[in-house]
């Protein structure tokens, strides 16, 4: 047992911030992760994979968090420090609904996982993407990367494969997409990673939340839209 | 060297017919260099359980002390002899409280339980529970020990005989370690009553 | 010394009651700085290095080198598990139960430091009766188990080291959780753990089918935990299994399959008479005899009345 979880340390070398600092044995979402703004919602988009320096732990993880009925998160960095803070969070938007009696605003959500995230910044290795739908803003997204910030975008990046797909997204994004837009852009740029970050792979699992509700879906392994275009 | 092996030592349990045995060396040494050679590491608990505490001598005796406090509470409290099952877990939880910060012992524990019939047990400096039905060994010279006890042991026993085996075993054993030896003791338990025996062993 | 100073009796009313107690640990960290000089070495430096890079000074506690694995099936739940126990390379027990109770339709799998596993899952399980007479709920809830057990071990970080496959079935069906020592957690249809997880894990993704019968995901489990169990150095022995269904039953298999049996192979070999120890063989300096003394009542004494309640 010990050998397999004092994993080998140069399976850790020349990874993102992420991945770079986590314990000896500790599972990592090694990850692609994104989201995108668009009129009346944003997409979530994640990668499946969670490993152990080079061994593929979980094949068809879930790294897309419910934190409120139309706000959710992407992880990325340490499985167990995203999931406990998913959950503190999970827990006092909860908490929060019911003292304020209507919807928590997805603002108030990244704030809160900004809070945590920065307060134990030396305890913690977690890159958060949160977003979501609420009354007042409608779709937003706001990245919280290692350390503790708290940056609203119209599209965000995260995990180890991201480097990979900074100049796809780039080159293809564009303001007030609709949602099959948006969705097909997030599948695209994740299967790209997928294909070239080692740490990231599986399938494709997308979550679109808007008004009306949250609407999950994935790309299984052997669909997946990657290569030049009719390939 | 392991901090376990610092005073060194060699400590046996063994299930007989309804008896049970436990021996150990006599030494006590600061690394290779031996400074007594009377050096007590079985402890009497009650009339049909004994523990052997191999490890940290400094320990050993904390141990003992600890435990004899808490099995006569226990008597005081409940009017009653602690059973062997009772026992083990009673150590080991006290080991286990002191998960980051151990005692450095491997104890032995053997007894008859309240059917006569033989308990052994041993555990890791954490408290890691291992039930035997045949031996346990602890110590020093731990792969002789074994090694001796996979040989010799042969099930049912009786008293003398496992007396014989149990030193055969012992004495071969520390004879190829040099951190325990100087004679030793062993322990046979019966419903009866318990025989002690000093064994005669090298003195070097 | 506060374990002499109990509260029950009065002597410290401030004395820790429960918990990791940290006495020792500022001597223990002392103890292990203090430079051991070999009298075989005759390098100077030799001891100086002793302490900084040589990690054979820390006592090794038994760890369960392991194949344990988890299998959801159309009834229930199917947990497998080997029976080693090593420290370092010595097999400490060769058929430890690696299967813990959590509660009446939840089993727990655990690989790892072995005093880790035994205890953690010892105590959930308290928790879990408790929170059942405290609710007044019939059933655990598999969930609630898999919470309690990740709060536990992300509290202290993985220093608990215990790699555990939960399964259990309640009122929402089977449920299977795999939970890492960090605190981490999966839901997953099949799971494997420990040094064996590769091994077991190529029979699992080879032949695992959706809502299996309980006799295919069974023969299933046992073939992973075998593959462990030949495959894997740190597993070996027999192979454990527990059936947990939607029904309530529960089939534990303690050693259900035993490839390694020795007994037969022992019995063929012709024991050399040198080996019957005859009486008289040991040199004897000293020899006694306490009879028992009759002090303090055994247990077949005490007679039991039932509580007035």
């Amino acid at each position: 047992m010990s050998h397999q979880y004092t994993a080998d340390y140069d399976a850790y070398a020349g990874k993102s911030a992420e991945t770079r600092h986590l314990k000896p044995g500790e599972l990592s979402t090694g990850t692609t992760i994104m989201a995108v703004q668009f009129d009346g919602g944003v997409v979530l988009c994640a990668d499946s994979r969670v490993s152990t320096g080079s061994y593929v732990a979980n094949r068809a993880s879930d790294k897309i968090a419910q934190l409120h009925d139309h706000i959710w998160c992407c992880r990325s960095g340490s499985a167990a420090d995203t999931q406990a803070l998913t959950d503190y969070v999970r827990h006092f938007l909860s908490q929060l609904a019911v003292e304020t009696g209507r919807l928590p605003e997805v603002k108030v959500a990244a704030h809160l996982m900004r809070r945590l995230c920065y307060q134990n910044k030396d305890n913690l290795m977690a890159g958060v993407i949160v977003g979501g739908w609420d009354p007042v803003c409608g779709g937003t997204v706001y990245n919280i990367p290692v350390g503790g910030a708290c940056i609203p975008m119209p599209f965000a990046l995260g995990g180890s494969g991201s480097t990979y797909i900074y100049g796809l997204v780039d080159a293809e994004y564009r303001e007030n997409m609709t949602k099959d837009e948006a969705l097909a852009l997030v599948r695209k740029a994740v299967a790209h990673a997928m294909a070239r970050d080692g740490s990231s792979g599986g399938i494709i699992r997308t979550l679109v939340a808007t008004e009306e509700g949250n609407v999950r879906d994935y790309v299984s392994g052997n669909m997946l839209p990657y290569g030049p275009a009719g390939w | 060297m392991s901090i376990l092996e610092y005073n060194g030592a060699a400590i046996i349990g063994m299930a007989g017919k309804d008896c049970v045995g436990i021996a150990s060396d006599n030494r006590l040494g600061i690394q290779y260099q031996t400074v007594a050679m009377d050096f007590k590491k079985i402890f009497k608990m009650n009339d049909r359980l004994f523990v052997g505490l191999a490890g940290l001598a400094t320990d050993v005796q904390t141990l003992d002390q600890l435990l004899r406090f808490r099995m006569s509470l226990y008597e005081l409290r409940e009017e009653r002899e602690m059973t062997p099952r009772v026992f083990t877990n009673l150590l080991s939880n006290m080991l286990y409280e002191k998960r980051f910060g151990p005692y450095f012992c491997e104890p032995i524990i053997a007894g008859l339980d309240e059917k006569g019939a033989p308990h052994l047990a041993t555990m890791d400096l954490i408290g890691a529970q291992a039930l035997a039905k045949d031996f346990v060994v602890a110590g020093t010279c731990e792969g002789n020990l074994y090694g001796m006890c996979e040989t010799l042991w042969k099930p049912d026993m009786d008293k003398e005989v496992l007396f014989e085996t149990l030193a055969q075993a012992l004495l071969a054993s520390v004879d190829r370690d040099a951190l325990s030896g100087w004679g030793g003791v062993v322990h046979i338990i019966t419903k009866e009553g318990v025989i002690s025996r000093e064994l005669k062993g090298r003195q070097d | 010394m506060s374990e002499l100073t109990n509260p029950a009796i009065g002597a410290d009313p401030n004395a820790p009651s429960g918990g990791f107690s940290f006495d020792n640990v500022h001597r223990n960290a002392l103890l292990l700085q203090r430079q051991f000089p070999s009298p075989h070495s005759s390098d100077p430096n030799a001891s100086a290095n002793a302490n900084s890079g040589d990690r054979s000074i820390l006592p090794l506690a038994t760890k369960t080198g392991t194949t344990i694995v988890g299998v959801v099936y159309k009834d229930g739940i199917v947990l497998g598990a080997d029976t080693r126990s090593t420290n370092d390379t010595t097999v400490a027990d060769k058929n430890c139960e690696k299967i813990h109770y959590i509660a009446p339709n939840i089993y727990c799998c655990g690989a790892g430091t072995a005093a880790d596993t035994e205890k953690t899952t010892e105590l959930i399980s308290s928790q879990m009766e408790l929170l059942r007479l405290n609710t007044g709920d019939g059933q655990s809830r598999v969930v609630t188990a898999c919470t309690l057990l990740k709060r536990m071990l992300f509290r202290y970080q993985g220093y608990v080291s215990a790699a555990l496959v939960l399964g259990g079935c309640d009122l929402d069906g089977p449920h299977l959780y795999q939970i890492y020592p960090h605190g981490s957690t999966g839901k997953l249809p099949f799971t494997t753990m420990g040094s064996g997880s590769l091994a077991a894990m190529a029979i699992f993704e080879s032949d695992y089918r959706d809502d299996m019968d309980e006799v295919d995901a069974l023969r299933l489990v046992q073939r992973a935990i075998l593959a462990g169990i030949f495959n894997d150095l740190g597993s070996g022995s027999n192979v454990d299994t527990c059936v947990i269904r939607v029904d309530g039953t529960v089939t534990m298999g303690r050693n259900e399959i035993r490839p390694n049996e020795v007994g037969p192979l022992r019995d063929m070999v012709r024991r050399s008479d040198v080996l019957n120890m005859r009486e008289g063989t040991t040199a004897v300096l000293r020899s006694s005899f306490v009879g028992r003394s009759g002090v303090g009542v055994s247990m077949a004494d005490v007679t039991v009345t039932a509580m007035e309640t």
